[in-house]
């Protein structure tokens, strides 16, 4: 703290110095006009008034800067420490400061050390605010959290991430998402469809899933959770998506308990169903003849009832193979035309107890098929009996079959009833769905659609509806030739594919089986 | 290959091991129409023993029994050192749902199989009409 008083011993003596001079400057002009030159009268005055004049002008100006060079030099120093300032000078050096050097300089070198301290905390923080391994937040929630780029691999992991997955965060970091993470969707809305549509739309946006799976059903352990996402285009650190997964295995694994407890049930069910069917054999063959017509008629709607009800006891059982990825495919080579005719046969009593008739148009060479009949013939029953359930009124369902342009065989079966809802269409392949302002309308769907997309789709077809309220409803459906399935596989002539039937939709568009 | 028809001489003999009281009446009627001699089982073991007494043409094993199961029947059956002559097709006839790999393992080893509920007594009849005995 001296410095300041060397400052002002200097200062003063400078002061002192210029006043001096200024003065003595003063005294010797006056000797000279008055003693040297021997001026006198006005000349004298003017000469001895011009002397203070020309140094009052002269003096402070030749000094000034001298004097405030010190508050120049702290001015800069300041000025390098202050945020935003485009020119910062760097630090004097020790020649170019004269007065008050050592204060200057003590001051100047304590700014400027400042200075560096600031911006390396700056740097610091910066970095850390980036880093998430050091966030706080990110690293203590328990809820798993993964950051992915803008080619969603996984930037960060947080601990929970790694724990719930069991594999550490950097096998985990740099991985696409989709391969660390193998998901299953419950219907087409997935993360992979989610995302890609954002990208191209949103600034940020959000959205959430239920049950979404990690591995399939079956095949050992899997995890099941809810999965929310929030993704964001413009992140300067390219963070643009945060997902975080709500586990739910334990809840949502009970319900893997209903296998056994549907196959259970089945079989309750199924014992009384073999009676009734038999014993209304019994009554329409030997009683049948001699009833009216009328009872006649109901002895074969008890027996499309009995029928109905053995299909959907099926379904249900079937279903819930699928759920538990138990549903297997065997894929064998067919001809399709006498698939068909067995389904019509077999639907044809439930039809004509409702007055309908089915009507097929099979194109002719039809290359066989790659299916597996027992579960093809199910999607075809499921299909003719909703377009009976829909046919209200109406008395004919089509059913054609031909090859397409893609070179599948296409199947089609169409009815002119009730026709389906806009605003239901893309929904009628859920399971369970029920829209509750058209509740009568969709009575029974629920299972049957369920059930066909998940067979087609392992047989490696697709399945499609197109209706007009109140007009009709076309479902249709493609097979594989058995050619093309072999091609497909490359099975190498291996007459027999196996395939599983699952109701879960795979990540991404990648996925066929 | 058509298959034999029943003659009044030459009866071709089902035994119908089920423990279903019910059905089995019902089964049992159907086939002795149709020309068949029928000898009903309820229990699984008694069933195993006529069985293995070669005098069927024709088994339809259920695979829901008592004291024995269905599968174990039928695995001895299809055993040569216990089950040394056996000539009878043997059909299984059930209401259970089973693993696709425990049904395909069964379908190996029976000469049917076939689901109760799917079928009416007449269509069984059918069915066995179109079997090679």
């Amino acid at each position: 703290m001296g410095y300041f008083e060397v400052f002002l011993r200097q200062f003063r003596a400078r002061l002192f110095l210029i006043i001096f001079i200024n003065n003595a400057l003063i005294v010797a002009d006056w000797y000279i006009v008055d003693q040297v030159v021997k001026l006198t009268g006005l000349w004298a005055l003017a000469a001895i008034v011009a002397m203070p004049l020309i140094t009052l002008g002269a003096l402070p100006f030749m000094t000034a800067s001298t004097l405030a060079k010190p508050t120049k030099f702290l001015w800069q120093a300041i000025l390098h420490i202050a945020p935003n300032t485009a020119n910062s000078v760097g630090a004097p050096k020790p020649e170019q400061l004269g007065l008050g050097r050592e204060l200057v300089t003590n001051l100047i070198s304590q700014i400027y050390q400042l200075a560096s301290v600031v911006q390396t905390v700056e740097q610091t923080s910066v970095r850390a605010a980036q880093d998430l391994h050091a966030n706080f937040i990110a690293n203590s929630l328990p809820l798993p959290l993964l950051v992915l780029d803008k080619e969603e691999k996984i930037l960060y992991a947080n601990e929970a991430t790694s724990k719930y997955l069991g594999r550490s965060a950097s096998e985990l970091t740099g991985q696409s998402v989709y391969t660390a993470l193998d998901m299953s969707f419950q219907r087409d809305d997935t993360l992979f469809g989610w995302l890609k549509g954002s990208k191209g739309q949103a600034v940020t946006a959000s959205h959430k899933w239920e049950r979404v799976r990690i591995g399939l059903p079956g095949q050992g352990d899997s995890l099941i959770f809810d999965l929310a996402a929030y993704y964001n285009q413009n992140n300067s650190l390219g963070y643009e998506t945060l997902l975080v997964l709500f586990d739910h295995t334990e809840v949502y694994a009970q319900d893997d308990q209903a296998m056994s407890f549907v196959a259970l049930s089945v079989h309750e069910l199924r014992t009384p169903l073999t009676l009734l069917r038999g014993y209304i054999e019994v009554f329409d063959e030997e009683l049948g003849p001699g009833l009216s017509s009328e009872l006649k008629a109901f002895m074969k709607k008890m027996d499309a009832s009995a029928q109905q009800l053995a299909a959907f006891v099926d379904n249900i059982l079937n279903v819930a193979k699928i759920e538990d990825n138990q549903l297997t495919l065997q894929l064998h080579e067919e001809a399709w035309p006498s698939v068909i005719e067995t389904v019509v046969r077999d639907l044809s009593l439930r039809a004509n107890v409702r007055g309908i008739t089915i009507k097929t148009d099979i194109a002719a060479d039809l290359p066989t098929v790659g299916v597996d009949r027992y579960s093809i013939y199910e999607v075809l029953a499921n299909l003719l009996d909703n377009a009976i359930k829909y046919s209200k009124g109406t008395s004919e369902i089509y059913l054609t079959a031909a090859l397409n342009t893609d070179g599948l065989v296409e199947t089609s079966v169409k009815d002119f009833g009730l026709g389906i809802d806009a605003s239901i269409l893309p929904h009628i392949f859920d399971k369970f769905y029920r829209n509750h302002r058209n509740r009568a309308q969709i009575g029974g769907t629920g299972l049957g659609l369920y059930l066909s997309r998940a067979i087609v789709d392992a047989h490696g077809g697709q399945i499609s509806v197109f209706s007009k309220v109140n007009e009709r409803s076309t479902i249709t459906c493609t097979v594989l030739p058995f050619t093309k399935l072999q091609e497909a596989g490359k099975t190498g002539g291996n007459p027999n594919i196996t395939r599983n039937a699952h109701g879960w939709i795979k990540n991404h568009a990648l996925y066929r089986d | 290959m058509e298959a034999d028809t029943n003659t009044p001489t030459n009866p071709k003999r089902v035994l119908c091991i089920e423990d279903e009281h019910f059905i089995s009446e019902l089964y049992a009627r159907a086939l002795t129409k149709a020309g068949y001699e029928v000898d009903v089982q309820l229990d699984g073991q008694k069933g195993l023993a006529a069985a293995q007494t070669d005098r069927y043409d024709i088994i339809l094993l259920d695979l829901m029994i008592p004291n024995i199961t269905g599968i174990e029947v039928l695995r001895t059956l299809r055993d040569p050192r216990q089950t040394p002559r056996m000539h009878a097709r043997i059909i299984i006839t059930t209401n259970l749902e089973q693993r696709e790999d425990v049904r395909a393992d069964i379908e190996q080893q029976a000469d049917g199989y076939l689901v109760k509920a799917e079928i009416t007594p007449h269509e069984l009849v059918e069915f066995l009409s179109h079997l090679d005995v």
